[in-house]
C-alpha cells in the first residue's frame, strides 16, 4: 500500500473528511508543490548577498565614496527597513505572531545588519566614545533584543546574543575567541546570564518559542568554556564538576521535554570532558587508551538505547 | 539471494509515516487521525531520532576504530601484508556484524550499522590499498584502483542498506578516478562529464513511474546529486571564483589557457543549460529537489560569469546578485499569490508543510555570525587621513609635512 492508497482507503472508513483527502491526495501526488522554504531561503540568502556586498564596497571604495555619503546611504537603509517595519509590522503579542508578509523577516534582519555597519564604520572612523568604544555594542544589543521581540523575529534575536558575545570579548577578527585565562570566565557568566533571561522570559510567558535560542548559545557557551577549563586543570578545579553538573542538567532537561537535540550536547560534552580527565590519568598509557575508549563507548551505546527505547515505549 | 536488506513494504511504511507527520505538524492531520495512519503501517523496522542516531554513529565507529587500534597495537606487526589481511578482516566482521543487527534485529537508520558498515568500507579498502602497494603496483595505478574499489563498495551498501551518502561516496570516489591519468585538463573534464551522464540515464531508466514511493524520493535525490555534479564538472570558473571570494575582487580568470577555446565556450553555454534544463525537467515531473539544485546552478551561473567573460569583478557584485534574488522571489510570491486559490500550475507560495523544529536552524547560526562578519569588513581607522597625506589621490606625492 502507498500513501495515496491510505489516504483513499481512510476517507471511504469516514477517518478522513474527503476536504482534508484531498489536499493531502493533492500534496501526496504532486499536484500542488509549496514553494515557501525556497522563496524564504533565496530570499535569505539574497539578503545576505546585499550585506556582504554593501559591507566589501564600504571596506574597498570608502576613500572615494567619502564618510558623508556611506553614512548617510547606510542610515537612510536601516531607516526605510525600520519605518517600514513598524508601519506594516502586526501588533505585538506575548505569543508567537505570524509575519504579515514573505520578506518582513529579511527586511527587519537586513535593518538590523546595516544598521550595525553604520554604528561600526562611524565609531571606527570618529570613535565618539573613545575609550568606551564597545559600548555601543551595548545599545545595539538592547535594540536588537528590542526589534526582536516587539517583531518576533529568531534571527534578530541572534544578532542580538552573538552582539552580547562580542560586547564580552568574543569576536571573529580578534584573537580573543578562545577560551583563556579571564575570558573563560567572561565565557561562563555570559552563558549563566543568557540563560537565566531566556529562563525568565519563558516562565513569565513572552515569546516562549525564544528559549531553544538562548539554551543553545548559553549550552555552547558555557560547556566550551567549561571544557578548556578541564583541559588546562584537569580534575583539580572546579571545571570538572561544573561541567558534569551542566551535562546533566543538560540531559535532565532534554529528557524532560523532549527535546534529544540536548542530550547529544551533553553526551558530547560529557565524554570529551571525562575522557581529558581519565587520559590524563592513565598517563597514556596505550593499552588502557584503547580499552578506555571501548569500553567508555559501549557504555554510552548502551546508555543510549536504553533511553531510546524508554521514549518508544512511553509513545 | 535479495540485494536489498529491508522489505520495500516496511521501507514505504516508514515513508508515509515520515509524510503523515509532516501533515500533523502543519495541522493538517489530527492526532486521532495520525494514529490511524500508523496503525495502517505496521512497522517492524526499528528507527531512532536523528539526535540518537548521529550519537550511536559516533560512539560505534569510535569503539570499533579503538577495537582495531588495540589489536594492531597488541600483535605488534611489522609486515605490512599481515596489517592488511587484519584490516580485510575487520572490515569483514564488522560488515557481517552489521548484517546481522539489520537482518536479526531489524536495525533501520539506526547509527550502529551504519558505523559498521562504514567502518567495514574504509577498512577493506585500506587494507586491499596496502596489500596492492605491497604487491608491486604503482602509485599511479593504486590511485586509480583504491577509488574503484570504494565506488564499488559503496554502490554495494547503497543497493544493500539504501544509504543514500553510500551512493555519493561511490559518486565521488569514481570523480576521483578521470584525473589519476595525467591527461590534458580537458579530457579531465570530458571524461568525468560522460561518467557522470552515464550513471544519471541509468538513474532515469531505473525511475519508473510504477515504483514504490521511497524508491522514487531516493532517486530524486541522487539525481539532484549527480546533476549537481555534473555542474561541478563543467564550470571551470569555480575555483577561481572561490579564490576571488577568499582573496580580492580583481578580474580572476584562471581556468582560459588550460583549455581549448572550443572546450572554455561550450563549458560556458553549458553552465547556462545545465540548471535551465534541471529547472524545466523538475517543474514538468513536478521534482521539488531538482528545481531547488537548478535554481542553486542559476545563482553559481550568475556569480561565475563575470569571470567566465574576463570582466573586472567589483566590490558590489554580490550586492547586485542579492537585489536580482530578493526581487524575484518577491515577484514569484506576488505572481502565485495573485492566482486561483494562490495556485499556480500547482505550484503555491502558502507555508503548507512546515519543516521539523530542530532548536535552532542554519539560518540562526547565520545571522549569529552576521554582526562578526561586518565588524571583520570595516575598513581601518585613519586609513583616510593616510590617504590624503600620503599623496596617493594626487599631488605628485607631496606630504603634509612638506
Amino acid at each position: 500500500m502507498n500513501a495515496a492508497k491510505l489516504l483513499r482507503k481512510l476517507r471511504y472508513e469516514k477517518k478522513l473528511d474527503s476536504g482534508q483527502a484531498e489536499l493531502l491526495l493533492n500534496l501526496q501526488e504532486r499536484r500542488i508543490i509549496s514553494v515557501h522554504r525556497e522563496l524564504r531561503f533565496f530570499l535569505y540568502i539574497g539578503i545576505l548577498l546585499i550585506i556582504a556586498g554593501a559591507g566589501l564596497t564600504v571596506k574597498q571604495y570608502f576613500i572615494n565614496l567619502g564618510d558623508a555619503a556611506i553614512i548617510s546611504a547606510l542610515t537612510l537603509c536601516f531607516a526605510a527597513a525600520f519605518i517600514y517595519c513598524f508601519a506594516r509590522g502586526n501588533p505585538y503579542e506575548g505569543g508567537e505572531v505570524a509575519s504579515p508578509n514573505i520578506a518582513f523577516d529579511y527586511i527587519l534582519f537586513f535593518g538590523c545588519a546595516f544598521y550595525s555597519m553604520d554604528v561600526a564604520y562611524i565609531e571606527t572612523q570618529y570613535h565618539l566614545l573613545g575609550d568606551l568604544w564597545e559600548n555601543y555594542l551595548l545599545v545595539s544589543v538592547a535594540l536588537f533584543f528590542f526589534l526582536a521581540y516587539r517583531f518576533d523575529n529568531r534571527l534578530v534575536l541572534s544578532m542580538a546574543l552573538s552582539t552580547l558575545a562580542a560586547w564580552f570579548g568574543f569576536t571573529l577578527s580578534g584573537q580573543r575567541f578562545y577560551f583563556e585565562n579571564y575570558y573563560r570566565l567572561y565565557a561562563i557568566a555570559y552563558a549563566l546570564i543568557i540563560l537565566c533571561c531566556g529562563v525568565l522570559l519563558y516562565r513569565i510567558d513572552i515569546k516562549k518559542h525564544f528559549l531553544d535560542i538562548y539554551l543553545n548559545f548559553a549550552a555552547h557557551f558555557l560547556c566550551i568554556a567549561l571544557l578548556s577549563g578541564v583541559a588546562e586543570y584537569k580534575i583539580l578545579s572546579l571545571y570538572f564538576p561544573a561541567l558534569l553538573l551542566a551535562c546533566a542538567a543538560l540531559a535532565f532537561y532534554s529528557v524532560q521535554v523532549r527535546k534529544f537535540l540536548y542530550v547529544l550536547y551533553a553526551v558530547i560534552y560529557g565524554y570529551i570532558g571525562i575522557s581529558i580527565v581519565i587520559v590524563d590519568q592513565i598517563h597514556r598509557q596505550t593499552f588502557l587508551l584503547f580499552t578506555y575508549f571501548i569500553v567508555t563507548s559501549m557504555l554510552v551505546i548502551g546508555l543510549i538505547f536504553k533511553l531510546s527505547r524508554r521514549f518508544k515505549e512511553n509513545q | 539471494m535479495m540485494v536489498v536488506l529491508y522489505p520495500p513494504q516496511q521501507e514505504e511504511n516508514i515513508y508515509i509515516r515520515q509524510q503523515a507527520q509532516a501533515w500533523r505538524r502543519s495541522g493538517l492531520i489530527t492526532e486521532e487521525q495520525l494514529r490511524a495512519i500508523n496503525d495502517h503501517t505496521d512497522l517492524q523496522l526499528r528507527q531512532t531520532n536523528l539526535f540518537f542516531r548521529l550519537l550511536f554513529l559516533v560512539f560505534t565507529l569510535l569503539c570499533a576504530g579503538a577495537v582495531v587500534g588495540l589489536f594492531v597495537w597488541l600483535l605488534d606487526f611489522k609486515d605490512a601484508n599481515f596489517i592488511a589481511v587484519m584490516l580485510i578482516c575487520f572490515g569483514a566482521a564488522f560488515y557481517i556484524a552489521a548484517e546481522y543487527l539489520a537482518g536479526k534485529y531489524l536495525f533501520y537508520r539506526h547509527g550502529v550499522e551504519e558505523a559498521l558498515v562504514v567502518m567495514a568500507m574504509v577498512l577493506f579498502c585500506a587494507g586491499c590499498g596496502i596489500l596492492l602497494s605491497e604487491n608491486h603496483l604503482t602509485l599511479t595505478q593504486l590511485r586509480i584502483v583504491v577509488p574503484a574499489l570504494l565506488a564499488i563498495t559503496a554502490c554495494w551498501i547503497y543497493l544493500r542498506f539504501g544509504f543514500l551518502y553510500a551512493a555519493i561516496i561511490s559518486i565521488v570516489a569514481l570523480s576521483f578516478i578521470p584525473f589519476q591519468f595525467n591527461l590534458s585538463p580537458a579530457v579531465e573534464r570530458i571524461l568525468l562529464f560522460s561518467v557522470l551522464c552515464v550513471i544519471f540515464v541509468f538513474s532515469l531508466l531505473a525511475d519508473k513511474p510504477d515504483l514504490k514511493n521511497f524508491r522514487k524520493n531516493r532517486y530524486a535525490k541522487i539525481q539532484a546529486c549527480l546533476l549537481a555534479a555534473m555542474y561541478l564538472t563543467v564550470n571551470l570558473e569555480i575555483p577561481g571564483f572561490s579564490g576571488s571570494i577568499m582573496r580580492d575582487t580583481h578580474v580572476v580568470h584562471l581556468n582560459a589557457q588550460l583549455f581549448p577555446p572550443s572546450i572554455y565556450w561550450s563549458s560556458y553555454v553549458l553552465t547556462f543549460l545545465i540548471p535551465a534544463a534541471a529547472i524545466y525537467w523538475g517543474i514538468k515531473n513536478r521534482k521539488r529537489l531538482i528545481i531547488n539544485v537548478g535554481l542553486v546552478m542559476a545563482c553559481v551561473t550568475l556569480a561565475t560569469n563575470k569571470s567566465y567573460l574576463g570582466w573586472t569583478r567589483y566590490a558590489w557584485d554580490p550586492a547586485i546578485l542579492g537585489i536580482m534574488l530578493v526581487g524575484l522571489s518577491l515577484l514569484i510570491t506576488r505572481w502565485l499569490d495573485s492566482g486561483v486559490d494562490q495556485t499556480r500550475f500547482g505550484f503555491t507560495a502558502r507555508d503548507i508543510l512546515k519543516p521539523e523544529e530542530g532548536g535552532i536552524t542554519p539560518a540562526d547560526v547565520a545571522a549569529a555570525l552576521t554582526p562578526g562578519v561586518i565588524e571583520t569588513q570595516q575598513p581601518p581607522a585613519g586609513a583616510q587621513e593616510q590617504f590624503y597625506k600620503g599623496g596617493t589621490s594626487g599631488g605628485g606625492g607631496v606630504e603634509g609635512k612638506f
